[in-house]
């Protein structure tokens, strides 16, 4: 990889984001129904025939209800939860176990957070003095809990290069705290930067 | 690209509609606007609790305009048919079956290779790839160019950086040359499998999928 590459900065690697088929697929068959259900009824009753019973009632209810009344008032709950899934669907990125990884040429990647996980774990199972290992893979950081006799320091060394290795565009945060184990005494929390 | 843009301001502008309309009515309903204080501007819809949802009064406040109908039946219309299509963009598939090929100067000869013997190809490059457990490719549709989409399972300890590497100075530049495209972009998806410790090692393997699900 020339050096230009690798200097370019990262956060011009965009987020994966999900196209939202199914929710989009959801919504408009329920709109679609309703509206052709509707304009059915209202090319119909202009064609001289009666209005269906469905819309008669509909009509009645919503002008003899109060706005106060408890199917109003449930109905509007609905409705307000529901419209915040949909805005909440339509603003927040999805897909959030994959993590892009520095594009390369034509070819842009993503990798699985587990698979992260796996290669932190499968380093950490090569050292000595780790009894457990909890790993904890976010967009920013990765947190590592580690009970043994290890060395934090010398742990998160190992680890900081295992996870330059992934080449995550957005660099990963490393904490490894050492919990209260069969070592004894709290080590201290190591922090870095990996430019990876 | 664009069915993802298009998918996400139809359901923003479809959850803001619903979230207003089921905030005023809330508003009204529990008497907010007494209770909080606040004067809603005159014209304020929705606004006393005894009042109905739609009075009978409002909803034929235009019936006897010339406009009236025609407005409600072309408006109805055009979201019918603008849902309809919404709906059968979702329903698209996302694979190619076959794409064409460039055929420099023999002209009047156009030339379709099937997708499904491109993706074999890469396939079969893509797993001998080093470190490689598993691969999967699909050709799918984009707004300007037939992109590649990949799954590929590392084995454990393998290295992300290098097969995206291999794959693109191997496998994927070797068919854009044979088929002579001049794009072709891919995007992988990888995961990485896990040695790792004895006791998890059954649970880790029932979770595991057969195959690489191209999505």
């Amino acid at each position: 990889m020339s050096g230009a590459e690798e200097e370019a900065p990262h956060g011009k690697v965009p987020r994966l984001r999900a196209p939202r088929t199914a929710a989009a697929a959801l919504v408009s068959t329920a709109v679609l129904v309703a509206a052709g259900a509707l304009l059915y009824d209202v090319v119909a009753v202009r064609a001289g025939q009666p209005a269906r019973r469905w819309r008669a009632q509909l009509a009645d209810e919503l002008a003899t209800r109060r706005l106060d009344d408890v199917w109003v008032l449930t109905g509007a709950g609905v409705a307000v939860v529901l419209g915040g899934c949909l805005l909440w669907l339509a603003l927040a990125p999805g897909l959030r176990r994959w993590l892009p990884l520095r594009p390369y040429g034509e070819t842009t990647a993503a990798i699985d957070k587990g698979g992260i996980a796996h290669l932190l774990a499968d380093r950490a199972a090569g050292l000595t003095g780790i009894e457990e290992l909890r790993i904890r893979v976010g967009r920013r950081r990765v947190r590592v809990r580690l009970v043994g006799a290890a060395d934090p320091a010398s742990v998160q060394r190992q680890l900081r290069e295992e996870l330059a290795r992934v080449g995550v565009a957005r660099p990963l945060r490393l904490d490894v705290r050492a919990a209260r184990g069969a070592g004894g005494a709290v080590g201290g929390d190591g922090r870095s930067e990996v430019a990876g | 690209m664009r069915r993802a843009v298009v998918n996400r301001v139809l359901l923003g502008a479809v959850g803001v509609l619903l979230l207003g309309v089921g905030a005023l009515v809330l508003a009204g309903g529990l008497n907010l606007y007494r209770h909080l204080g606040v004067q809603p501007p005159s014209r304020w819809p929705l606004v006393s609790p005894d009042r109905p949802l739609l009075s009978e009064r409002s909803r034929m406040r235009w019936v006897a305009r010339d406009w009236w109908w025609p407005a409600v039946i072309g408006g109805l219309s055009v979201l019918v048919a603008g849902m309809a299509w919404w709906l059968v963009a979702q329903l698209r598939r996302t694979g190619l079956s076959s794409i064409a090929v460039p055929t420099p100067g023999a002209g009047g000869l156009r030339l379709r290779v099937t997708a499904r013997a491109l993706e074999d190809a890469l396939e079969r490059g893509t797993a001998v790839l080093p470190e490689v457990e598993r691969a999967g490719v699909r050709l799918v549709r984009a707004p300007r160019h037939p992109r590649l989409r990949g799954a590929v399972r590392l084995t454990p300890g393998g290295d992300p950086v290098g097969l995206v590497e291999h794959f693109e100075d191997g496998p994927r530049a070797d068919a854009r040359a044979s088929l002579g495209l001049a794009e072709l972009p891919a995007e992988l998806r990888i995961r990485v499998l896990q040695a790792a410790p004895v006791e998890h090692r059954h649970r880790r393997h029932r979770r595991r999928r057969r195959h690489p699900r191209v999505i």
